[in-house]
């Protein structure tokens, strides 16, 4: 008789050799042998937290976006990045990404293109959102239409909310359109992915300065959001900077994204190391001028995003470290030049970085036409009662407070020190809830658990092997310092697709069947996406867990 | 898996002059082995070297597993064979010592996989000469064993040697001498494959793996049935004596050749009989010939199936004869010569003729005319043995 149509109850018992098969062999099936009573260790399907995704200030599922990009899912891997950040097409371009500084792959060959990757969900994954249902009456304003606001008007738009958009500008944006230049993020770039937030129904008055044009305590809302950005160059303490030639970057930036004709010498100094430094140097450079950034630490120091610092050498800016204006040098109050002095690292400050020492005697002139300050940007507050400070979140300052009928909230630059669009987009996001939160008088969310990450050691290396990263195309030098043509080309289809195989996809099943593959008393079975473990049968033998690519499964000990 | 393939044009019958493991790989051949898995060592490998040329070249349609150890390649044949597959290896010395386990896991578990040992001595020190003790180091395997004299025999073997084990559902090991019989050439006479087909069906067993049919196999057993399944392999063994006795004469009658399990040989009025295995067997029969033309009452009897024991037999024909004297080429250590001990037991409770154990030719060392007229002179000119172990031929 077949086993197939033999499944016994209880084990076969046998009364003399006669009635024994020859050897040790089943004669129906194995299956009254319910060998799950010997496991002590259970494994269970317990997805973890990919290090990316948490390293993202947005909360992006960044795994789970190069899952959909796999797939060729384009405009879903769209739509769920959008579940946390209204511009992946933006931040695929800009951002900082802490994420790939995170990805487990570093340790392997190199992290993951993700910003490459969300570019093209952001790019090819593009179609239009529908204006929400407006569930509620309240409306909302929002001063500011940089990343903070922007971000803060779709969530809140996303919740039911009615939100208008003050902005003193004459087009939307903020930082977006005139700090960041065009050769990094295309105005139509920026402009596709405004259009969204018209098409969700958000109001957006441009050319009005609140404090200016219309006095805070006037907006009509219910709630506000200060998202004014940080917008001010901070100054250095220097004889002589108010000579003609002496510019700041984000002023120097904003003519020219603004379209204007800013005529520059040919040796032109800027001082700083962080991204602006970085982007009005580049932009000097596409203006014709010979630039040279000048920063008083080392480029390991530099705050700027390593690619922009690559990007900038490749076209051939030259770089002085370790020096530091101290003397602006005119003649009838026009530039001719600076005096710098050498410095030397000492023993780290609070940011944990070696303080800048000036080195005595060290002291040298440089000729210049022009001088760039791009030493750091603060909030101008200008248009608040005087001695307010922001800090994200409700803004509890007792004047404003009685000033105002609205509840007022603050984020963004304005009220961080993060100073990344990612993190204004965080922060815009954040608000949103804590806007909701207090018109639909809920309470503060309880904090929840600290996530399990997945470390690098978890990851089981057989299933992979070393593959370099996918790196977007970009124009090269010689096309690109003559004008404003973006740099980075981004990634096609194909090329998404082969970077988002590398992807371990730390903790999160992807549905491999190695589990199934592996586990020697085929106790486990997949429905659809899903995998279920026979308890009956499975002895905890832990070869699943073992043999998972990617610490998805755990194994967790019996009660006794 | 146990589907029968057709040869392609198919081994070449005939006379051939061929060394004693082309006669195994013919014979592996003939006996349509499906599945070979095997390691190299000397002074095996020609055997299943020619038989990866035989499926290279489609003479032979088997599957050719090449191992990274002979533990591998029995373990590939009991896979095979547990499929309802006819599975064959060789191997020698350190390979059958290294296949150790695998030669109880196919024995236990009642798969009819045919292994041809080429007799080397165990290193240390290397060897690559002959002597028994690699083969019968395993001799409660629970294997079939037979040991061959010549390179006729040893084609035969293999071919009867499946016959018996799918009978009877247990391993069979054919063994020949290193050298003497490995690399010597000899006339051989190759079946017809035809004839060879009708003596060996196509193995069918009952138990198999199939997915069709799905069962596990050699789980774990309570003292409830384990005792039951080694008395039943005992029985098999037994049954096994029948089989083998009805297989030699079936094949005699098909191809005119037979051995016998025991082969008395001028054994007629002897009141000394040699007992001998392997190729000390030939040199044997020229001194008994020589010695009876001087009118020595000598005869010979050729130990040629070792397990299972032909008790009876030997029994039957060294009854009555006053003195025995065996040729070991193997020692056991702390005992003496493993064939002396079994006919010695064979003849216990049986009126019990003095019994010489004489060792002789390990290590390959040559066994001549004059050695074996030594033991028989020893022999006859003592009325017991002077010594349990007497060493033939030791420097001292």
């Amino acid at each position: 008789m077949s086993t197939k149509e033999f499944a016994p109850d209880r084990p076969i018992t046998f009364a003399a050799e006669r009635e024994m098969p020859p050897m040790a062999v089943s004669l129906g099936t194995t299956l009254a042998n319910k060998t799950g009573s010997w496991r002590y260790l259970r494994p269970v399907y317990d997805e973890k937290k990919p290090p990316c995704n948490h390293a993202c200030p947005a909360g992006n599922d960044i795994r789970g976006f190069i899952a959909l990009i796999l797939k060729g899912r384009l405009a879903e891997a769209r739509e769920l990045l959008c579940e946390t950040n209204p511009f992946p097409a933006i931040t695929g371009r800009v951002c900082h990404h802490p994420c790939e500084l995170e990805c487990n792959r570093r340790e392997f060959d190199e992290p993951l293109s993700i910003r490459a990757l969300e570019r093209l969900a952001g790019d090819k994954g593009y179609k239009a959102l529908r204006a929400p249902h407006k569930r509620h009456e309240e409306r909302i304003a929002v001063v500011g239409s940089g990343p903070a606001g922007l971000s803060c008007a779709y969530f809140l738009a996303r919740r039911g909310y009615h939100v208008t958009i003050l902005e003193s500008e004459r087009e939307p944006g903020g930082m977006l359109r005139w700090g960041i230049p065009e050769y990094r993020l295309p105005k139509g770039v920026l402009d596709r992915e405004l259009a969204l937030l018209k098409g969700m129904g958000i109001e957006l008055k441009v050319g009005v300065r609140v404090g200016q044009d219309v006095r805070l305590e006037e907006l009509d809302a219910d709630a506000i959001f200060l998202a004014v950005g940080a917008t001010k160059g901070l100054e250095l303490d220097l004889p002589g900077l108010e000579a003609e030639g002496v510019l700041h970057g984000l002023e120097f930036l904003k003519r020219v994204n603004f379209g204007e004709r800013v005529e520059l010498g040919e040796r032109v100094a800027i001082i700083g190391g962080g991204n602006t430094a970085m982007d009005a140097a580049r932009v000097a450079l596409r203006l014709g001028a010979k630039p040279i950034v000048i920063y008083r630490r080392t480029r390991a120091e530099m705050p700027a995003i390593p690619e922009e610092v690559e990007a900038a050498l490749e076209e051939g800016i030259e770089f002085l470290f370790l020096a530091a204006p101290i003397e602006v040098l005119t003649t009838d109050g026009q530039l001719k030049g600076a005096r710098f002095t050498r410095m030397e690292l000492g023993p780290p400050d609070e940011t944990g970085r070696r303080r800048p020492i000036p080195i005595k005697g060290s002291e040298f002139e440089m000729e210049l036409d022009n001088l760039i300050l791009a030493v750091g940007e603060r909030p101008d507050l200008s248009f608040l009662p005087e001695g307010v400070e922001l800090k994200e979140g409700r803004v509890n300052d007792p004047v404003l407070v009685r000033a105002l009928k609205a509840p007022i909230f603050a984020g963004g630059d304005a009220a961080t020190e993060a100073g990344t669009v990612v993190d204004a987009i965080a922060s815009g996001r954040r608000v949103a809830e804590a806007i909701d939160r207090h018109l639909r008088g809920l309470p503060e969310p309880a904090k929840g658990e600290e996530p399990v990450l997945v470390p690098f050691a978890r990851i089981n290396l057989d299933y992979f092997e070393p593959r370099p990263r996918v790196q977007g195309r970009t124009l090269a030098v010689p096309e690109r310092v003559t004008n404003f043509r973006e740099v980075e080309l981004g990634l096609s289809l194909e090329e998404g697709q082969l970077e988002a195989e590398r992807c371990f996809s730390c903790g999160v099943c992807n549905q491999c069947d190695n589990c199934i593959t592996y586990c020697p008393d085929v106790a486990i079975s997949r429905h659809d996406d899903e995998y279920e473990v026979d308890y009956d049968y499975c002895k905890g033998c832990g070869i699943c867990a073992q043999e998972c690519p990617r610490w998805v499964i755990s194994l967790v000990e019996e009660e006794k | 898996m146990a589907a029968e393939v057709e040869l392609k044009a198919g081994i070449p019958s005939g006379r051939k002059v061929i060394t004693g493991n082309y006669a195994v790989s013919y014979g592996a051949a003939l006996a349509r082995a499906q599945v070979i898995a095997a390691y190299p060592i000397t002074p095996q490998t020609q055997i299943v070297e020619l038989l990866a040329d035989f499926c290279a070249e489609g003479l032979l349609q088997a599957k050719f597993i090449k191992v990274e150890s002979e533990h591998s390649a029995m373990a590939a044949c009991i896979g095979a064979s547990a499929v309802g597959a006819r599975a064959f290896t060789a191997t020698s010395a350190q390979g059958l010592a290294l296949m150790h386990e695998m030669l109880h896991w196919a024995a236990g578990a009642r798969l009819p996989v045919v292994l041809a040992n080429v007799n080397r001595a165990m290193g240390p020190p290397w060897s690559i000469w002959t002597d028994q003790n690699d083969s019968l180091s395993q001799r409660d395997t629970g294997w079939i064993q037979y040991y061959c004299e010549s390179n006729q025999e040893a084609l035969d073997t293999v071919i009867q040697a499946y016959k018996v084990a799918e009978r009877v559902s247990l391993p069979a090991m054919l063994v020949l001498d290193a050298f003497f019989l490995s690399h010597t050439s000899e006339p051989v006479e190759i079946p017809e494959q035809g004839l060879v087909d009708r003596y060996l069906p196509p193995y069918r067993p009952k138990y198999k793996l199939d997915l069709a049919d799905p069962r596990a196999f050699g789980g774990i057993t309570m003292p409830s049935e384990y005792f039951e399944l080694r008395y039943k392999i005992q029985k098999a063994m037994e049954e096994a004596l029948a089989v083998a006795e009805e297989a030699d004469l079936e094949f005699k009658r098909l191809f005119g050749r037979g051995y016998g399990l025991v082969e008395p040989y001028r054994l007629e009025g002897a009141e000394l009989a040699l007992v001998t295995s392997g190729t000390v067997t030939s040199t044997a029969r020229l001194v008994i010939d020589r010695l009876r033309a001087e009118g020595e009452k000598v005869g010979l009897l050729k130990a040629r199936l070792f397990r299972p024991f032909p008790t009876s037999l030997v029994r039957e024909h060294l009854l009555g004869i006053l003195k025995i004297a065996v040729i070991d080429r193997n020692i056991s250590f702390g005992h003496g010569g493993i064939f002396a001990q079994e006919i010695k037991s064979a003849l216990y409770n049986h009126g019990q003729p003095p019994l010489f154990g004489f060792i002789a030719g390990l290590g390959g060392r040559d066994i001549t005319p004059e050695l074996i007229e030594e033991i028989i002179e020893y022999a006859l000119s003592h009325d017991r043995p002077e010594e349990e172990i007497i060493w033939m031929g030791v420097k001292r």
